[in-house]
């Protein structure tokens, strides 16, 4: 994170108030990568779009007049097999999708995070941790979500929770290799003598450095979480009170209307990837400004661990 | 003597994830919120056989002895009795697990077939039309839902161009060598959804390894011994970018198992994962558990075997 000396950078140096932080070089960066600002734009629709459901479009009705309407001027994303309009659905959908993406992936970057400062900080407990997510991440998640979900009653907290039980190990191993590099450091050492309180230093030096990497696990988590919920709402363990892509898709599925009303899959399985593309180009592009060095060799390990 | 000590290093390591996943299960089943008796039998059952696969498991003991009870019928290869059929839970996974390895391991070779010629292409000729064609194919394929992807292969190729069967493992009637035909012709959708789920992350890893071994002093070395470019691409680089990529595949097998439940369902494949969906569907808590633990089981084994080949195949894995 060094200065950057671009003219704009020196004229706010210039400035005694205003020296210029990384973040709003990062920004500047940002702005400037089409494969950035356009995906972000579309995050925003999105989370627009769940907020506003109310206002773009009636809730779905429980059955409809018009049975697998193909889409046109009536029902722009056409009719499922109980009348009812798709477009409502995925717009419903997407308050649920986002809530479960955001909820889920907060509690498990929470938790990842903390297990894996701690863990980077006192020497006994990393052992332990690093074998803990070795063993989670070695193991099939799904199928383990699908029995504790269907244990429990699947609703939208159990979604929530099962997911972010079974992600945080993942954020967990992309925090932790920073954060070993980061507790090495001498600027930590200097940490110790000046404060015995080890939360003091963990808080205030070990986690900004690892910010940057938390940054871009919450993008990849959160877009797991996306395909995790939509997969347990696939096989019939979503919340059967609330819409969400995952319902659209299990529905058209329980129905047999998948292989034949092409716009019953089409519309959700669009939502979905459209939120984890541009979540996916965000943290590239995100990662890109922020280590503009890094930029020509793109690589997926510069994606998930680099933070340098 | 180092194979020995290899395999018996990775024996343990995969003793160990077992050990883990059979606890882990167990205490969720015990300590979750809800009736653990309603995890192991069904209320449905007659009275008595019941009350006798409670006693087995010695529900009113203290958890320890649960535990024990529980690893000691599960080490018997007792996994329970499934609440719909009746029969135990190892006769019903058992006769659909051949599937499910047939589907996941024709799309890993699938994967591994296509992923390493474009991810040479690519590597080759960077910056390239191909090069960027495959980082975005890469990058997409990574963001798609697995049932979107099937369901637009079956709408495609099953139900308009009829060229493939829409669903199922085999046709009932062919017998013989047309027999094989049939499963083939039935695998290859199912197949091709869960590898254009896999390749783009598989593809990005070959290209950026062999990009960095391209770039190595070796590969300088070779090409100033005179070797041909293509002799240096495929004998000495790609060798040693391939260790890495192939390590990806072993760390992505869990969520292989698990795109393969979703594809299942789609195609009513008759595997694990197609069952795991109508034990859902019937609340059959005894098959969801014994298919968790059959499907880890899979993932460990196939990760240990991996690991010991490559072990064997690159000295500098079995010294580390």
């Amino acid at each position: 994170m060094s200065a950057v000396t671009t003219p704009v950078a020196a004229l706010d140096a210039a400035v005694p108030q205003a020296p210029a932080r990384p973040a709003s070089a990062t920004w500047r960066r940002f702005r400037r990568e089409p494969l950035g600002i356009v995906p972000l734009a579309l995050l925003v629709g999105l989370a627009l779009v769940a907020l506003l459901a109310p206002l773009l479009s009636a809730a779905p009705a429980s059955y409809g007049p018009d049975v697998l309407v193909a889409p046109g001027s009536g029902h722009w994303f056409g009719t499922d097999s109980l009348g009812r309009d798709v477009l409502a659905e995925v717009v419903w959908g997407s308050r649920q999708s986002l809530l479960v993406a955001v909820a889920a992936s907060a509690i498990a970057i929470a938790v990842g995070t903390a297990v894996a400062v701690v863990g980077a900080y006192v020497k006994r407990l990393d052992t332990l941790v690093n074998v803990v997510v070795d063993l989670v991440l070695a193991l099939p998640v799904l199928p383990l979500m699908i029995l504790v979900a269907a244990l429990v009653g699947p609703s939208t907290t159990t979604i929530i929770a099962v997911v972010a039980a079974f992600s945080w190990p993942e954020v967990t191993r992309i925090v932790r290799s920073q954060a070993l590099t980061v507790v090495g450091l001498p600027y930590v050492d200097a940490a110790r003598l000046m404060t015995s309180s080890p939360w003091w230093i963990i808080t205030r030096h070990v986690l900004p450095a690892v910010t940057p990497v938390v940054v871009v696990s919450v993008v990849v988590t959160a877009s797991r979480a996306v395909l995790s919920a939509a997969g347990l709402a696939f096989l019939g363990l979503g919340d059967p009170n609330t819409w969400s892509w995952g319902r659209i898709l299990y529905e058209a599925q329980q129905s047999g209307a998948m292989s034949s009303a092409w716009w019953l899959t089409l519309f959700p399985s669009l939502a979905i990837f459209l939120l984890v593309l541009s979540a996916t180009l965000v943290s590239t592009a995100y990662n890109d400004a922020r280590n503009p060095r890094a930029r020509r060799s793109r690589t997926r390990r510069s994606t998930i661990g680099a933070g340098r | 003597m180092p194979v020995a000590w290899l395999v018996g290093r990775k024996l343990v390591r995969a003793l160990l994830t077992l050990w883990f996943a059979v606890t882990v299960t167990f205490l969720l089943l015990r300590l979750l919120p809800g009736d653990p008796a309603l995890a192991l039998a069904s209320p449905n059952m007659t009275a008595e056989t019941r009350a006798s696969i409670l006693a087995s498991y010695g529900l009113d003991k203290p958890l320890v002895v649960q535990y024990g009870l529980y690893l000691g019928q599960l080490v018997q290869g007792n996994l329970g009795t499934s609440f719909t059929q009746s029969i135990p839970v190892t006769q019903v996974l058992g006769a659909r697990l051949p599937w499910t390895l047939l589907l996941t391991g024709a799309s890993l070779v699938l994967t591994v077939v296509l992923g390493i010629p474009l991810g040479v292409l690519a590597a080759s000729r960077r910056g390239g039309v191909l090069d960027r064609l495959v980082q975005v194919v890469g990058v997409t394929g990574q963001s798609v839902f697995v049932p979107s992807v099937a369901v637009l292969l079956l709408f495609a190729f099953g139900v308009r161009l009829g060229w493939l069967p829409i669903g199922g493992a085999y046709d009932t009637g062919v017998y013989g060598v047309a027999w094989y035909g049939d499963v083939a012709r039935h695998l290859v959708l199912p197949a091709l959804s869960l590898t254009l789920v896999q390749l783009g992350a598989y593809v990005l890893t070959v290209r950026s390894t062999l990009i960095d071994a391209l770039g190595q002093d070796y590969t300088t070395l070779a090409q100033a011994n005179g070797l041909s470019p293509r002799r240096v691409l495929w004998k000495h680089a790609l060798r040693n970018a391939l260790l890495p990529a192939t390590t990806l595949i072993g760390l992505q097998l869990g969520f292989l198992v698990g795109g393969a439940v979703l594809t299942e369902t789609v195609f009513a494949y008759p595997g694990v994962g197609r069952g795991i969906y109508e034990a859902v569907t019937q609340l059959d808590y005894a098959v969801l558990q014994g298919a968790f633990l059959l499907l880890a089981a899979t993932v460990v084994v196939a990760n240990m075997v991996t690991d010991v080949v490559y072990g064997l195949l690159d000295p500098r894995v079995s010294t580390r």
